[in-house]
């Protein structure tokens, strides 16, 4: 199990905790203090992860996807920050 | 002619109820069976809430709430823990249609325009406060008020807190901390960042006269009047319904 925490800079706090097989995130949750719009969206972001490579670039991709494509509004951080705590777990994941 | 809006004051409950009244209201709204609204409520017990992306278990000392009577209750909104005293805390719900004049499509622009019917009503009391970006009010750089906004089903729903006093060693029972070590240190960070309406004027504020103030503020910043309205049938039994199915159970609260 990978656990990191991420202040952003002017913005909020990530906490991520990931389990992997391989190189692939197995189980995710993100939580923190920030707000996402739609909130249920989150749910749906953890379970598109699972099974994604631990390389910042994909993961930024991914997350920035699928909230063009439902709309989604990020306050207090950005999807790159969201990748970069990812990795940072994935880096502490034994 | 102004444009009216329903005010409730909806005084003392649970924080289970609290949060499924809010939730409760934004359906009525959204239905159009009320108007816009403001409420103000308060917290008995004393309650800690979370916010919707947190884990309940990373943030609150739960054998602590426990010890102490303290309820736990996850919100329907993002942002961070705030822990509401019953006596030191009065919390405010604006629901609004999401086609109205005061709501932008930009979330921060709605916090700023939102939250400066608070700025509004605090300068009456002769404070000065201001917003801070993303979501709070600050009074000389202290954190005064914290605001969580939620959209959905065409409707805005922002509440917050005000702090009316401030007690951190209490917080600090309830939520959890890194380790024993720096609780004292904590403590004293939030005495440094954190002020309350009594501590920053030096006297003791009622509820009453800070609500008389903040409604002023809102009908001043809003070009609205507030009329006092009692919630609905429909809305208490929505709420009871919610409080029950929802925000007091473990699937909830504990989802994260």
């Amino acid at each position: 199990m990978g656990k990191a925490e991420y202040k952003v800079m002017g913005g909020k706090l990530i906490k991520v905790q990931l389990t992997t097989k391989g190189k692939l995130i197995n189980k995710i949750k993100i939580t923190g203090d920030f707000f996402l719009h739609p909130e249920e969206l989150i749910e749906e972001l953890e379970k598109r992860l699972m099974g994604k490579s631990l390389n910042e670039n994909i993961l930024t991709q991914v997350i920035k996807d699928m909230m063009e494509k439902s709309n989604a509004t990020l306050l207090g951080a950005s999807p790159e920050d969201f990748a970069r705590c990812i990795m940072m777990a994935g880096e502490k994941d034994d | 002619m102004t444009e009216k809006w329903r005010l409730l004051d909806t005084g003392l409950h649970d924080a289970f109820y609290n949060m499924a009244l809010d939730e409760a209201i934004a359906i009525a709204r959204s239905s159009n069976l009320v108007p816009n609204t403001l409420r103000f409520f308060r917290w008995e017990p004393s309650a800690v809430s979370i916010g919707y992306f947190q884990g309940m278990e990373d943030e609150i000392d739960i054998a602590a709430c426990k010890e102490r009577g303290i309820d736990y209750v996850r919100r329907r909104t993002g942002g961070g823990a705030v822990y509401h005293d019953k006596d030191g805390e009065l919390t405010y719900s604006l629901i609004l249609s999401e086609d109205h004049r005061l709501i932008s499509s930009d979330f921060q622009e709605t916090y700023r325009m939102l939250c400066s019917g608070l700025v509004s009503g605090l300068a009456r009391l002769g404070i000065p406060a201001e917003f801070k970006p993303i979501n709070d009010i600050t009074v000389q750089g202290k954190k005064i008020s914290g605001n969580a906004q939620t959209r959905g089903m065409n409707v805005v729903h922002q509440h917050g807190t005000i702090l009316r006093k401030v007690e951190p060693s209490l917080m600090f029972t309830v939520l959890k901390v890194p380790s024993e070590k720096i609780r004292d240190k904590l403590i004293k960070s939030v005495e440094e960042r954190v002020t309350s309406i009594n501590a920053f004027l030096g006297r003791e504020v009622s509820f009453e006269e800070l609500k008389d103030a903040l409604i002023n503020g809102f009908e001043e910043s809003f070009k609205v009047k507030l009329v006092q309205r009692q919630v609905l049938k429909f809305e208490q039994q929505l709420a009871a319904k919610l409080r029950a199915q929802k925000y007091d159970t473990r699937e909830w609260n504990f989802k994260r």
